[in-house]
């Protein structure tokens, strides 16, 4: 009770301290201690490198899936969306000839944009529930995708390695290369999706998603198109997608349409592990971030603490509720 | 001059009629009050006007020129603003965002949020200026969400202001900030439609009334014209002539105690609470808005896990950190915000009535339905519930007869101490006189204990026969007989005393 009362003097402090998010951060700076401990190497610059270009993916999906359950949906299509995307860019790509590199990247642009669209009308526009909508849309991008690519493969410029290790790219210039060795791609990519929303939560796009996804009906009674608002959210997501497309293709230079299905469900446990309310309106965007990393060194420690393969699942999955009921049990305990 | 005028309005609700053929007529700089009962049509007549329900017949003329709005942005852009019964606020945000949700100025692509809490505070400073603008709506009571909700309307400079019940979550000290706020919008012109249960604001506030019954207009009265007759407006809401106050014969109350409390505590809101209650007495808890009296409410219904308490019911220790410790106890919780708290509403009335049973340890496993359905059939009939048949979902019926379910699923229990959180709120003033009608009747004729929360002090007032005036969550004054009246306890209340 006397503790309550000290911590509501100070306004600043229990602002912090209060939130779902705050846990999440003190679990990953646990998970993070553990694999440093596990993991010999684990500060060599190599490791850094590596370990970011490993978490890329997840963290650009987590960040996606975030902003659609801000917004009061779901996206079950994400990882299906993600395969389509890579083939539809090892499509349009000729090895021969580098500008159809660029040619790639704005058409892919155009099927992520598409992607939203379609994604948001039905939820949106035609109401279907969130989870309906995209559990079919997740089969349509599946076909697409291996309309255009039936089994893995294709080609791809070989500049497109700039989007995962440009070191790797023969007669560029060495600065470039070294460069690449300190500062990999895929945090750029990130460091661009950060930026997106950072942009986009300043203006009355990213205040009228939280609203939508808080109560939508208050929303649409106080002059707001929920339905573009809930496709705007989808096509953010969409976006961030196809962010991770362009690193999975710089990375192994051919598609897949069945490459991103895992990361689907990954994503979403990701932003709700970061704080993101499943029911929509509340967290933040880039909790997500810490969402993705906290599932990301889970399985870097199951797989540094010789864990049998046996178990691994298993203990990953313990992670992960302690991870959700964690903050849950801490806001009930402060309640008190 | 007429700023809006409807004319036969109609509208459908799947097979239910809201409205038949309704008219209503707005002046600049005036405000017109709407007055009727439960599902008379009030509700709906607002939404129309602002764009939420589309009509299926009828004219709408504003400002000379017929329109048709489909959205409540359309009506906006037109100067038309509405205060929503259920709030269009959104939880989550701050109180300044909500202000300027859906109207956000932005310099350049990002916000300029500077000018949006420049804006609230400026109007705000009119209604509630303790108000942090930086808090979100979540943590807010329900009269500062109204207050937030009201300010949110005028932050639009509307030419038309629908006030849709806006003083129901209010106290009187913020009603009375409120209705200089619009006297002074009517000075500047602002037409208005206010809608209010107590009579007594629109018969304060209001330069003339429309009265609806069963989605019609029955009369329009012009206070500047005619006398302010409140038994001639409650007649034409009610539509019979009956005598409209509630029966009440003094019984003296036992000196047997019932229930005894001592020490009652909870976290910040409830500080060492204590009071006996007698048998056959309606005790009544007052004061001002959110001092702890719905906290108080929660905890004898045992909502509170942790609750810190010496309870005693009949001179037997109980628990109250259970609902169903409370329930087995006899102690039944009767709550205000019904739809929240009191009912599933796509279930049906049977559903509802029958649920509270299905908690209670020793409950068959194979849900007696027959039986059941024979009980709560007698129920509906003693309660004078209107609905067609049991097996109707609640949230089609009305107000006042939705909140006779949440008080008629108890009637089987053998009830001991009846606790009512607000229950009048939000009903007319005909399904209000027939609860506290069946309330008075069980407590002279069983003897039944009740606890009474009430908003709106005339019911404390009325019915009650001593009362509880909480201050931050603590007793402050106890008031018996002829102290219970109105000035001793708004005196009382806000510690003048």
């Amino acid at each position: 009770m006397n503790k309550n009362n000290q911590n509501s003097s100070r306004p600043a402090l229990s602002n912090y301290v209060f939130r779902p998010e705050f846990s999440s951060l003190l679990i990953l700076i646990v998970m993070f201690t553990i694999t440093a401990i596990l993991q010999e190497n684990f500060f060599t610059l190599k490791s850094i490198v590596r370990n970011i270009n490993a978490f890329a993916p997840l963290i650009l999906l987590a960040m996606g899936a975030a902003v659609v359950i801000i917004s009061g949906g779901i996206d079950l299509s994400a990882g299906s969306a993600l395969s389509l995307f890579t083939c539809v860019l090892t499509t349009v790509m000729k090895k021969s000839d580098p500008i159809t590199g660029v040619y790639a990247i704005l058409v892919t642009l155009a099927v992520a944009i598409l992607v939203g669209v379609v994604n948001g009308f039905g939820i949106g526009y035609l109401r279907i529930p969130p989870v309906i909508v995209t559990f079919a849309t997740s089969y349509i991008w599946l076909g697409i995708g291996l309309f255009l690519r039936p089994t893995p493969g294709g080609e791809s410029v070989e500049w497109f390695r700039i989007f995962y290790n440009p070191g790797m790219i023969e007669g560029i210039h060495p600065y470039i290369k070294q460069f690449g060795r300190v500062i990999p791609p895929a945090l750029i990519l990130i460091l661009a999706a950060c930026l997106i929303w950072f942009i986009v939560s300043k203006t009355r796009i990213g205040r009228h998603i939280y609203a939508v996804g808080s109560n939508s009906e208050s929303a649409y009674a106080s002059g707001i198109n929920t339905a573009k608002v809930q496709m705007q959210a989808c096509i953010i997501n969409s976006i961030f997608i196809f962010l991770a497309a362009l690193f999975f293709v710089g990375q192994n230079q051919s598609g897949d349409a069945r490459m991103g299905d895992p990361l689907t469900l990954r994503a979403i446990a990701s932003a709700i592990v970061g704080g993101v309310a499943i029911s929509g309106g509340k967290g933040s965007v880039y909790f997500a971030l810490v969402g993705a990393l906290i599932l990301n060194f889970v399985n870097k420690i199951i797989f540094f603490a010789d864990i049998s393969t046996a178990y691994q699942t298993l203990v990953s999955g313990l992670i992960v509720i302690i991870a959700i009921a964690a903050p849950v049990a801490y806001t009930l305990y402060s309640k008190e | 001059m007429i700023v809006l005028e409807a004319i036969g309005i109609k509208k459908n609700f799947g097979g239910v009629v809201a409205l038949s053929n309704a008219n209503l007529r707005c002046y600049q700089g005036r405000i017109t009050g709407l007055l009727g009962a439960n599902g008379s049509g009030k509700s709906t007549m607002s939404k129309i006007i602002c764009g939420v329900y589309q009509a299926d017949g009828g004219e709408i003329k504003y400002k000379g020129r017929t329109v048709r709005y489909r959205s409540p942005s359309e009506a906006r852009k037109d100067g038309i603003a509405m205060v929503f019964q259920n709030l269009s606020l959104v939880a989550d945000l701050t109180v300044w965002q909500n202000i300027v949700l859906g109207k956000e100025e932005s310099n350049g692509i990002f916000l300029n949020n500077d000018s949006a809490k420049e804006l609230s505070r400026k109007i705000l400073a009119q209604l509630l200026p303790d108000l942090d603008i930086n808090k979100k709506v979540s943590q807010l009571n329900p009269g500062e969400m109204q207050i937030v909700e009201i300010a949110k309307a005028i932050s639009q400079n509307p030419q038309l202001l629908i006030l849709d019940e806006p003083t129901a979550a209010l106290e009187q000290a913020q009603v009375k900030n409120l209705f200089d706020c619009m006297r002074a919008l009517a000075k500047e012109g602002v037409a208005m439609i206010f809608t209010s249960h107590r009579l007594w604001e629109v018969m304060e506030i209001c330069d003339d009334v429309t009265i609806f019954r069963n989605g019609e207009n029955v009369a329009t009265i012009d206070f500047e014209k005619d006398e302010k007759d409140p038994e001639k407006i409650i007649s034409y809401i009610t539509g019979d002539t009956q005598k409209t106050k509630v029966e009440k014969k003094h019984v003296a109350v036992t000196d047997e105690t019932i229930l005894s409390i001592k020490n009652l505590n909870y976290g910040k809101s409830l500080k060492n609470v204590s009071f006996d209650l007698k048998k056959g007495e309606i005790l009544g808890i007052g004061g001002l808005a959110g001092q702890g009296q719905l906290e108080l409410m929660h905890a004898l219904a045992g909502a509170f896990h942790s609750l810190h308490c010496d309870a005693e019911l009949r001179g037997k220790k109980i628990k109250l950190n259970r609902p169903l410790n409370a329930i087995k106890e006899g102690i039944v919780f009767v709550p205000g915000d019904k739809q929240l708290e009191g009912l599933f509403l796509k279930r049906s009335v049977l559903f509802n009535m029958i649920f509270p049973k299905m908690g209670l340890p020793g409950h068959p496993s194979f849900i007696p339905y027959d039986e059941y359905r024979r009980e709560c059939e007698e129920i509906v009939e003693v309660l004078s519930i209107k609905t067609p048949t049991v097996d109707v979902p609640v949230e089609n019926l009305s107000g006042g007869n939705q909140q006779k379910v949440v008080v008629g699923k108890w009637l089987p229990f053998d009830i001991n101490v009846l606790l009512l959180a607000d229950p009048a709120k939000g009903i007319d003033v005909g399904a209000k006189r027939d609860l506290y009608q069946y309330i008075v009747n069980q407590v002279q004729e069983k003897n039944t204990s009740v606890i009474l929360y009430a908003s709106d002090n005339e019911e404390l007032v009325e019915y009650c026969d001593r009362v509880l005036i909480m201050y931050e969550g603590q007793i402050v004054a106890s008031l018996e007989g002829g102290d219970i009246n109105q000035d001793t306890i708004i005196a009382c209340s806000m510690r003048l005393r």
